[in-house]
């Protein structure tokens, strides 16, 4: 397997905070979509904030496609797209200007980034929004949009922390319709966190389950599901719900 | 186009469509432009304000409470951004976290020079006397441009470090009352109260105001000047330091 995100040992501890990561030593191989699984305050949203830059770790390393973000973050960036929990939409800007800039800002020529923006408009389904104000996008497209923008410069990575929050079913067939097609036809990375374990369970190969700060499972979906059920026939939730019930002792399974 | 560029053009083009801050700061220094000159403008033939009249003597105030007015539109601008979470989609682009925080500033500061000449061709209009012609329009852009830079970065740096959006307009506040702890309407030698005198001398606007007294009505003399621009450039330096530290402090 070819690591493209590797944490050695990482840790971070919030000021006045809990200790939100107690050492997390993870890989995720190039190609995979991958999905990081927990309760809530588990750390899911604070590794994903490391792994893109946006939070310092206390400890540790890690590495994205091989860059280590401690001697240059800017590089890493280049590299992946985000799509965090929360809209990061400018409110007085158009759909199709704010995809435009994004492009810009990613080294993409006028040209360039107005073929892009067309593509994603295209492929999310916001051409009746088009040169509409994001304040005036309804919620499901505001996410649509959110989306669309960590794709903008083509990412090698893809983190996405609870990316379908807040889309009706339609949407979010659509938006896996992408994600699945950048995983398998142009080998994008996916990182997912998600509290929707349906969509996990459909379109993950690989995982990791967080509780606490620590790892706690390690490998291929079906091995948990196999591991928890001991030969019965569950679902990802249902194995969840299950392996949440019983102990939390680590149990890592290695490729 | 570079991802520096692109960031400046868009702090500018921002503050183009929101222009409420230095719209305010324009609007307030033509108030007090007016309202001083109409109001105590007859006390302008005493001695002490020299031979140039109040006009020339009230005017830096003008200059000085424009960039009060309108520093407070960086922060602005960072705070709408941040409160959007656009903030952190730039902030995850390869722009320099410093650039994101400075475009908003020279955004501010270039708005600021673009008032204060027009507050210029006002007071030009009202026969404001430039006492070294040219070179004294240059100066008086050059003192606004240090004030302004001064006064936003500082504002840009609190509204960062706290990222609460009523800090932005902190520096103003701060700054308001050292306006009237100067020699903002009266020259030293009227001001009786040796309290107020003492603290005057303490007070950096003196020396703002009295270097751009020296270059406009030349009351002022050429010590208050180089004083006031040393000042200033300290101000300026540390305050841009300030706002670019904190940029490393942002709250995401």
């Amino acid at each position: 397997m070819t690591v493209e995100i590797l944490f050695k040992n990482i840790t971070k501890k919030y000021p006045k905070g809990p200790e939100a990561l107690k050492g997390i030593d993870l890989e995720v191989g190039k190609g995979d979509l991958f999905t990081l699984l927990g309760p809530n305050g588990a750390g899911k949203s604070t590794l994903v904030k490391i792994a893109t830059t946006l939070i310092r770790k206390d400890s540790g390393e890690f590495y994205v496609g091989g860059e280590n973000p401690d001697f240059d973050f800017s590089n890493i960036r280049r590299h992946i797209g985000v799509a965090l929990q929360d809209n990061e939409l400018d409110p007085a800007e158009t759909v199709e200007n704010i995809l435009r800039f994004q492009g810009r800002l990613f080294g993409l020529t006028k040209t360039q980034a107005q073929q892009r923006a067309n593509e994603l408009i295209d492929a999310f389904e916001l051409e009746t929004e088009r040169t509409k104000k994001c304040e005036t996008l309804s919620g499901g497209n505001k996410r649509r949009l959110h989306c669309a923008l960590a794709l903008v410069h083509r990412p090698k990575v893809l983190f996405l922390d609870e990316p379908t929050v807040g889309m009706d079913p339609e949407a979010r067939a659509r938006f896996w319709q992408v994600i699945t097609h950048l995983n398998k036809n142009e080998g994008v990375t996916v990182f997912l966190t998600t509290q929707y374990l349906e969509e996990a369970d459909k379109h993950a190969t690989q995982m990791a389950l967080i509780m606490d700060g620590t790892i706690h499972y390690r490998g291929s979906v079906t091995e948990f599901k196999k591991m928890v059920n001991s030969g019965e026939q569950l679902t990802l939730e249902e194995s969840y719900l299950a392996f949440m019930t019983q102990s939390h002792q680590p149990y890592i399974v290695t490729d | 186009m570079s991802t520096n560029k692109l960031i400046i053009t868009r702090s500018i083009l921002k503050l183009a469509k929101q222009p409420t801050a230095p719209i305010m700061g324009f609007a307030m220094s033509l108030f007090f432009l007016l309202v001083y000159n109409a109001g105590i403008g007859g006390i302008g033939h005493m001695e002490a304000f020299g031979d140039k009249g109040y006009l020339a003597f009230i005017f830096p105030i003008t200059i000085i409470s424009l960039a009060m007015g309108s520093s407070s539109g960086a922060g602005q601008t960072l705070n709408a951004d941040m409160q959007s979470g656009y903030f952190r989609r730039l902030y995850l682009s390869p722009v320099s976290r410093s650039m994101l925080v400075i475009a908003p500033m020279l955004a501010d500061t270039l708005s600021s020079l673009i008032f204060t000449a027009i507050l210029l061709g006002i007071g030009a209009l009202f026969g404001l006397p430039f006492q070294f012609g040219l070179v004294s329009v240059a100066g008086i852009l050059m003192l606004s441009l240090l004030w302004a830079t001064t006064l936003c970065g500082f504002s840009a740096g609190i509204m960062l470090r706290t990222g609460q959006h009523q800090s932005a307009t902190i520096v103003t506040n701060a700054v308001f009352p050292l306006l009237f702890l100067s020699t903002t309407f009266l020259p030293r030698e009227l001001i009786s109260s040796q309290w107020l005198l003492t603290v005057s001398w303490a007070n950096p606007v003196t020396y703002v105001l009295e270097a751009n007294r020296y270059l406009i009505g030349g009351t002022s003399s050429h010590g208050f000047f180089i004083l006031g621009l040393l000042i200033l450039t300290i101000t300026a330096i540390l305050s841009v330091a300030f706002a670019w530290r904190s940029a490393k402090k942002i709250k995401i």
